[in-house]
């Protein structure tokens, strides 16, 4: 019986430590270790009670185990704090005044396409709607945003250094176009971190370790 | 917070009160048991072992076997009910060599399987 507690403990400390490794990109509005206990807990009620050959104990003792376990790194939680960020982790500033941050998007295994995606969620369709934005340990995203956003919804054309063909066609620009817009900055493409236009013709351009630029294309379409 | 600390502290007792009972009940259960078959196997050896002694051992084995439902996984105690079947079966039919293969692996049995459940580096990983 106690070989099942240690055998539980030792998977809840692998699993928590691959949730940690793996960043925010795949916890969604829970801690780490209660993503853990949830994956877990399932499982371990699930076996004994199908398997007939395991006693059902094994499944309460594991269960036992999990409880002790949460409220374990709870209390440590709460009593040692710089164990709270390596059990937790900590919010990441992924947009500040300087536009997006890089180094904080790769740390969380996270893409310029799923901040977008998560502003959107939260409700701001242009990168420059908000002054602060970050993920919280827990995976969800927030946003200090400005008093006037963008009104209208802005379509990626560069994302990571790749050109999104088909978005710069829906927007009305051509590829030469663009080459001689980040031609005149003395960048190119593959510089770029990202770049948007909204249907007013406006575009965010932040290139790689610069701060973000809002320019003004005219002739585009209009959406 | 202080509520939350005594319990888990007591379901910490608790389990590790529980795991010291279990441990001591499945290891003295298992001890029995393979005195009685090693009596049982002696006798066997000596060839004066009889259907009474068997069905001793028989009746001993299956009210520990009720019990240790309970903390041994049922597939180790199928196994050990098949090979004290087949030394039994072999008792009654008169073939003692056979019989004393059968209870070799069942005191076997006996002595190792508590061993699988206890902590050890080789039964975590």
């Amino acid at each position: 019986m106690a070989l099942i507690f240690v055998r539980t403990a030792v998977i809840f400390l692998a699993l928590l430590a691959v949730m940690r490794l793996m960043g925010k990109s795949q916890i969604g509005e829970m801690q780490p270790f209660e993503l853990v206990i949830t994956l877990l807990i399932a499982e371990l009620a699930c076996i004994p009670m199908a398997d007939t050959s395991v006693p059902l104990m094994y499944g309460v003792i594991s269960i036992a185990a999990m409880f002790v376990l949460h409220q374990l790194v709870w209390l440590l939680n709460l009593w040692i704090k710089p164990l709270k960020t390596v059990i937790c982790g900590r919010p990441s500033v992924v947009i500040n005044r300087q536009g997006i941050d890089e180094y904080q998007l790769k740390k969380n295994n996270l893409e310029v396409s799923d901040l977008i995606e998560s502003m959107r969620a939260a409700g701001y369709f242009n990168l420059d709607d908000v002054y602060y934005g970050l993920y919280e340990a827990n995976g969800s995203f927030s946003a200090l945003g400005k008093k006037e956003k963008g009104a209208s919804l802005a379509v990626t054309l560069i994302d990571g250094g790749k050109v999104n063909e088909h978005n710069l066609e829906q927007s009305g620009l051509t590829r030469e176009r663009l080459d001689g817009m980040l031609k005149e900055r003395n960048t190119a493409a593959k510089k770029v971190l990202v770049m948007t236009l909204d249907g007013n013709g406006r575009i965010y351009l932040q290139r790689r370790g610069r701060p973000y630029e809002i320019l003004h294309a005219e002739g585009t379409a209009r959406w | 917070m202080v509520r939350s600390v005594i319990l888990t502290a007591a379901v910490l007792a608790a389990c590790a009160v529980f795991f010291v009972f279990v441990e001591r009940y499945v290891g003295g259960e298992f001890g029995e048991f393979y005195g009685a078959v090693e009596e049982l196997y002696e006798k066997t050896e000596a060839g004066s072992a009889t259907q009474e002694d068997a069905r001793a051992v028989r009746a001993m084995w299956e009210d520990k076997r009720s019990k240790l439902h309970v903390f041994i996984p049922h597939n180790d105690i199928s196994y050990l009910d098949y090979r004290l079947n087949e030394a039994f079966a072999c008792l009654y039919t008169g073939s003692y060599a056979a019989a004393l293969a059968n209870l070799e692996i069942v005191m076997q049995m006996a002595k190792t399987v508590p061993g699988n459940y206890v902590i050890k580096p080789e039964n975590i990983f």
